[in-house]
């Protein structure tokens, strides 16, 4: 007779099922894990079950977001192809459900275009899952200026005014106590040409007019500089284990390289005349969907608003509201095709009865 | 003795519970054997008087009536010296009714008339192959069963992993079950978790 066994490390789950046919496991990762209870909805055998999430968020009671049933579960993979953030996983003799073509997936994605990226960073700071990366190359700031620099060291009196205003730290200047054989205060002037930006303002400043300095930029810059040594070049990555595909990245890119995909599409309903402003809801909310804003006078308010752009629609916030005042209605959800019928309704079920 | 026939009754996967009668002629003959035993230890305590195990007796008496079934399907001698993994001439000592005690055969008869889930339980835990097996069971048993898998059929694959006969698939996350080397044994429909199979029986041969 063919049973399942079941490990437990830390708060992540592993359920296992081993016959000469075929080795089946799930494998369920808390930190990844959003406590949207979708997985307990979907599962047909009822072996999922939802922890107390409004627990684990406000109190911070240690322990995961779902536990399963090894007795219950039969590794049908349903909670791991309707996870929407893939916490969940199945694995058929160690080949995910994921990348099989006869298992349904759920349609979602998040690309940044790096054709099209600026590499602003303002998707990496606006990520409320920090799964966003953006490493940038700056250009050479010597390749954005053109001129000539030059001290006349005989002139120059190592006063160190130059050394002290220049804003590129471009003069460096090699200072020693001046003794009776050698009774200067500087041994030696130099300008760094690769920081120098021809600003002048070391020639103004110079009390004994010793440096000769000319900005070329305006009037040779076409000629001296070429356009494409003052791009920023970069790369984009997106963490698909941390990414729920809230579409943050997308609202926010001002040259429109984010796109995000969402499996899920819907509307959330707040009833304000309920909600206690406990801030359960702000709080599980993997996409910094809901918020409590700052009144007039500058208070932490207590009407909630939502910004359903953002909005996934797990239902994570219903599900951890106290007093019922969030209702997720899901419309659609949206996956690749399956020959199941079984999966189809499963999925289909999702769907809140409008 | 009471031990031993309950360990007996453990190995054998039997339920005492209302099937005791069916069972009496088995627990006869393995009392009969133990109290002729030569104990050598205890755990060797599954060895009759000529030092054979006793699962290997009854496995005789299984094949002996699968070859009489093969040879009176048409079958010859070498053909089923092949199917069955034995020598020509031990199946034809088996046929002539040589090398084999009449007990062994009267209680392969008694196995084969259990219902198909304890003649294949049984069966395969003396065996301990799934195509020998199936062999011995479709053989002796000629009731054949249509097979039903509905749409509720989630494609967990337990069916398959319980399935001794590897008659079940798995297809676009449905079961499909090969209804010809189906035995009837109903123990994929006992695990389903969504009730999804149906197994009926269409041609009772007796």
């Amino acid at each position: 007779m063919v049973t399942n066994t079941k490990e437990v490390k830390d708060k992540d789950i592993c359920v296992q099922r081993i016959s000469p046919e075929e080795k089946r496991e799930l494998t369920f990762k808390d930190d990844v894990c959003i406590g949207c209870g979708i997985c307990s909805n979907i599962c047909p055998t009822e072996a999922i079950e939802l922890s107390d999430i409004g627990a684990i968020v406000r109190t911070g009671v240690d322990e995961a977001k779902i536990s399963v049933d090894e007795a219950k579960c039969v590794l049908c993979g349903m909670c791991s192809s309707a996870c929407p953030v893939d916490a969940l996983d199945l694995k058929l003799d160690e080949k995910s459900i994921k990348e099989m073509a006869e298992y349904p997936q759920l349609i979602k994605s998040a690309e940044i275009s790096d054709d099209l990226c600026i590499y602003c960073k303002a998707c990496e700071t606006a990520c409320p899952r920090d799964a966003i990366t953006i490493a940038r190359i700056l250009p050479e700031r010597s390749d954005l200026v053109t001129g000539e620099i030059e001290i006349d060291k005989d002139t120059c009196i190592s006063c160190g005014i130059c050394e002290e205003m220049c804003p590129a730290d471009a003069i460096e200047m090699e200072h020693h106590e001046p003794t009776s054989s050698d009774p200067t205060v500087s041994a030696d002037i130099n300008v760094n040409k690769d920081k120098c930006v021809y600003c002048l303002i070391c020639k103004k400043s110079c009390p004994v007019d010793a440096i000769k300095a000319v900005c070329r930029s305006c009037s040779y810059g076409d000629y001296d500089l070429k356009a494409e040594d003052a791009e920023t070049t970069g790369s984009s990555f997106i963490d698909d284990e941390t990414c729920v595909n809230c579409g943050w990245c997308q609202e926010i890119c001002p040259v429109d390289a984010a796109k995000v995909e969402k499996a899920l599409e819907g509307e959330l309903v707040l009833d304000q005349d309920t909600c206690e402003a406990c801030g359960a809801c702000v709080e599980i909310c993997p996409c910094n969907v809901l918020s409590f804003p700052e009144d007039e006078f500058g208070e932490q308010g207590d009407v909630l608003k939502a910004d359903e752009s953002f909005c996934i629609y797990c239902g994570a916030c219903e599900n951890v509201c106290p007093v019922e005042a969030i209702n997720v209605k899901r419309t659609a959800v949206k996956h690749t095709p399956t020959k199941s019928k079984s999966w189809e309704k499963k999925l289909s079920e999702l769907k809140t009865q409008i | 003795m009471m031990i031993l026939i309950l360990c007996l009754s453990t190995y054998l996967n039997i339920h005492l519970n209302g099937y005791c009668e069916k069972y009496t002629m088995i627990y006869k003959y393995f009392v009969l054997n133990f109290t002729r035993n030569i104990y050598k230890n205890e755990n060797e305590s599954v060895i009759n008087t000529h030092g054979v195990q006793m699962p290997k007796h009854i496995v005789s008496g299984l094949k002996y009536l699968t070859a009489v079934e093969l040879i009176r399907e048409g079958l010859s001698q070498k053909e089923v010296a092949k199917i069955l993994e034995m020598d020509r001439s031990t199946v034809s000592h088996y046929l002539n009714g040589r090398n084999l005690s009449w007990n062994s055969i009267e209680v392969a008869e008694i196995i084969t008339k259990f219902c198909p889930k304890d003649f294949l339980t049984l069966t395969y835990a003396l065996v301990n192959d799934s195509e020998k097996t199936r062999i011995i069971v479709k053989t002796c048993s000629k009731k054949s069963y249509e097979t039903n898998i509905q749409d509720s059929c989630i494609g967990c694959g337990l069916c398959v992993d319980t399935c001794l006969l590897n008659a079940i698939v798995l297809d676009d996350l449905k079961a499909h079950i090969d209804s010809d080397r189906c035995n009837g044994c109903n123990m994929c429909r006992d695990v389903c978790p969504t009730n999804s199979i149906k197994i009926l029986e269409v041609n009772n041969g007796y």
